[in-house]
């Protein structure tokens, strides 16, 4: 019996390896030739590729990342398509363990001298980071995402691209309802009434077609939509929560009017927005720009568009939403030095190139923060970031704040739309465990570095 | 009446083995749809559109096919060696008296007491010290020796009459050949529930491997089937595939060892 399945074994094996494709050969060449006849290319960001690298000599750093590998390899071929001697090798990681495995690795000389960096590991990584090796002033000339990023005048990653909402609507449904382009709401009342236009009910009153379903989405709006109102998410400090708010209180109440005055949705209408959407049962729905992907990947059928998120009034109010940012690369200061300069030259020769900012904006539906891409055609082309485009720098940021905050949120949409709760006094809670949650956290709110702070 | 009571017992194992069966023949099934059927709300349990695109996605994107390999390559050294380290030793434990035997003994059980959680960080130190990392004697020698192997088969070899050894001793065989030949082949129930167990344990274990392997092409299944859940989403036709390969041999070593399986754990429960 052992004999038998030891020698099934072994030949399951062989036959695995014979079909496996054979592992990427490494072959680098020594590097003798400075003068590569290129341009200089970069405007503010300059990169000049007629030089050695590592002085031509063959060398292999690793890049970390946990998806949009396809759009790294693109930079990474064209980079040693100049250096024949540099290899960069790119380790896909599954995302939720990356932040495990990462900062262990990053603690001996071991790690990884590239890697890509979630604002949201900002503490577990920024003490492992080198600060790139481009002018601050330069970066500031070339990138809107800079300034929030700097730290003791020096700048360790910054965001790319910028993800973040907008209103995205089934274009069948739509015209079933008798509706045109001309009916895109721009305020949140204008919002309701399509809402109920797109809303249907069966014989007994309950829904069959929800007009607007933003279950699930609760979290990403109520920490957004209020700045609308000028109300921001923090106090003045920068330390202190304020998320019991009158304008988040009234945010909630229009939530809580759509659900239960104008029936255009119910709490009970599936726990998943984007499914119901894609199962053409939602007519519109608040998503992040991820949701192109989504919808493109799972739902190809399903007809849709995209429209700015509503406004209290007709005029652009202090700030339309909250943003979250795309990162760029992260070097790690205990790789060899040599390392080190080959990871600080390939993110420059990224970051003074148009490609990588447009392809990974692209990528995800985010808008990328370099300002001489900002109008590129395909980036015009792209509905998300079209529309997120005439906007742009209304848009804030507040910082990587600490997870109890959404966490919390979702408790929030809990307590009020299943066990219907008094909105006051829920928001009340959530404040103070907020407060509780994030008494020993160090977080400094970015909110002050916001365009229009001041306005 | 008695058969009447039969029947209803075998009704009611029959709802439980449908309700463990299912999801398993769904994922299966779902493995040939497309992502857009498999998310579909209402969807029909059969394929639609019947597609073999997310088994060739599985191994055009990841090379899922090496990776099965390299599980299946360390699953199988690590599983024959503990089989023999944990006879090995359950047979001094079992079969010879020396000083603190118990003492070891009792050692032996205190390392299954120990939350293998608390040892992954001295453990992963220690292997970059060594300059291990990326390799697979990583994965392999700290797994040579098991705990649970060697407590099964002690108790299993215990269950051995004295007088079986003592008359192999007598016909001139040495200790090496009474462990070759006299113990091994009767420990085979134990020996398959350890082979079933440990090869189980190493075909899922994704922390480990994770942590140490950084190639892509050294990498190992468990880990690969993770690379399916992304930021923003789940590729689950991709996982259904990978999944469905990845079960072939857990299959094949359950299937090969399953008649002595319960025998040899329940072999170990009652001797003491």
């Amino acid at each position: 019996m052992f004999k038998k399945l030891w020698i099934s074994m072994l030949v399951l094996l062989s036959v695995l390896v014979a079909c496996s494709g054979g592992g990427a050969s490494n072959n680098l060449t020594k590097d003798e030739t400075p003068d590569k006849g290129m341009e200089v290319f970069g405007e503010a960001v300059m990169f000049n590729p007629n030089k050695l690298v590592n002085d031509g000599e063959p060398i292999t750093i690793e890049l970390w990342t946990w998806g949009a590998e396809d759009v790294f390899q693109k930079q990474i071929d064209a980079y040693k398509e100049i250096y024949p001697n540099v290899d960069i090798k790119t380790v896909v990681n599954p995302w939720d363990e990356m932040w495990t495995k990462l900062p262990l690795a990053l603690q001996g000389d071991d790690g990884p001298a590239l890697f890509n960096i979630h604002n949201s590991q900002h503490d577990n990584l920024i003490n492992f980071l080198a600060p790139y090796d481009i002018p601050l002033a330069d970066l500031q000339a070339d990138f809107s995402g800079v300034d929030a990023h700097i730290i003791d005048g020096d700048i360790h990653y910054f965001d790319i691209g910028i993800m973040t909402g907008s209103i995205f609507y089934n274009k069948v449904l739509w015209e079933e309802a008798g509706l045109t382009e001309e009916d895109i709401p721009h305020t949140w009342e204008e919002f309701a009434l399509v809402a109920k236009q797109l809303t249907k009910k069966d014989d007994t009153g309950s829904i069959i077609q929800a007009g607007y379903n933003f279950n699930g989405d609760y979290q990403a709006m109520v920490l957004g939509l209020p700045y609308q109102q000028e109300d921001l998410l923090f106090s003045e400090n920068g330390q202190n929560i304020n998320y019991d708010s009158e304008a988040r209180l009234a945010f909630t109440e229009y939530l809580h009017e759509l659900y239960y005055e104008h029936e255009v949705g119910s709490p009970n209408f599936g726990d998943d927005s984007s499914q119901s959407f894609g199962n053409g049962q939602s007519a519109m729905v608040y998503k992040w720009g991820w949701f192109q992907g989504e919808l493109n990947n799972n739902y190809p059928d399903i007809e849709w568009g995209v429209f700015q998120t509503p406004f209290i009034t007709e005029e652009i109010p202090f700030a339309i939403d909250r943003y979250n940012g795309e990162s760029t690369f992260g070097i790690n200061k205990n790789a060899p030095s040599a390392e080190q300069e080959v990871a600080q030259d390939f993110v420059r020769f990224v970051l003074a190139g148009d490609d990588f900012s447009v392809d990974y904006a692209l990528l995800n539906s985010t808008f990328p923060t370099k300002y001489a891409v900002a109008n590129h055609a395909e980036i015009l082309s792209n509905p998300v970031l079209s529309v997120l485009s005439e906007n742009i720098d209304r848009y804030m940021w507040p910082g990587p704040f600490p997870a109890i905050i959404e966490t919390v949120s979702g408790q929030v949409f809990q307590e009020i739309f299943y066990n219907r709760k008094d909105i006051e006094s829920v928001l009340s809670q959530a404040q103070e465990d907020i407060e509780n949650g994030m008494s020993q956290s160090k977080f400094i709110s970015a909110e002050k570095n916001y365009l229009h702070y001041n306005d | 009446m008695k058969q009447v009571k039969v029947i209803l017992f075998n009704l009611i194992l029959l709802a439980f083995s449908i309700l463990t069966v299912v999801p398993f023949v769904w994922m299966l099934v779902s493995s040939f749809k497309p992502n857009s059927e498999i998310v579909k709300i209402g969807g029909s349990f059969l394929p639609d559109t019947f597609t073999i695109q997310n088994y060739i996605n599985v191994q055009e994107r990841f090379d899922f096919l090496r990776m099965f390999g390299n599980s299946l390559f360390v699953a199988v050294v690590v599983t024959g060696t503990v089989i023999y380290t944990s006879a090995i030793v359950g047979f001094a434990l079992a079969k010879y008296t020396f000083k603190g035997r118990e003492f070891i003994f009792g050692m032996i059980l205190g390392t299954m007491m120990i939350p293998w959680a608390v040892t992954i960080i001295p453990r992963y130190d220690m292997i970059v010290n060594f300059g291990w990392l990326d390799s697979y004697i990583a994965l392999i020698l700290p797994s040579i020796f098991s705990g649970f192997g060697i407590f099964l088969l002690r108790q299993n070899i215990m269950t051995i009459p004295d007088d079986v050894i003592e008359a192999a001793r007598m016909d001139g065989a040495t200790e090496w050949y009474i462990f070759h030949r006299v113990i091994l082949p009767m420990s085979r129930n134990a020996i398959s529930s350890i082979a079933i167990f440990q090869f189980l344990w190493v075909w899922e274990d994704f922390l480990w491997p994770y942590l140490i392997i950084n190639t892509q092409s050294k990498q190992l299944i468990a880990v690969g089937l993770k690379l399916f859940s992304g930021q923003y989403g789940t590729d689950y036709g991709g996982l259904f595939a990978a999944t469905a390969i990845s079960i072939i041999p857990v299959i094949i070593v359950y299937v090969t060892f399953q008649k002595r399986f319960i025998a040899g754990i329940s072999g170990a429960a009652v001797k003491g």
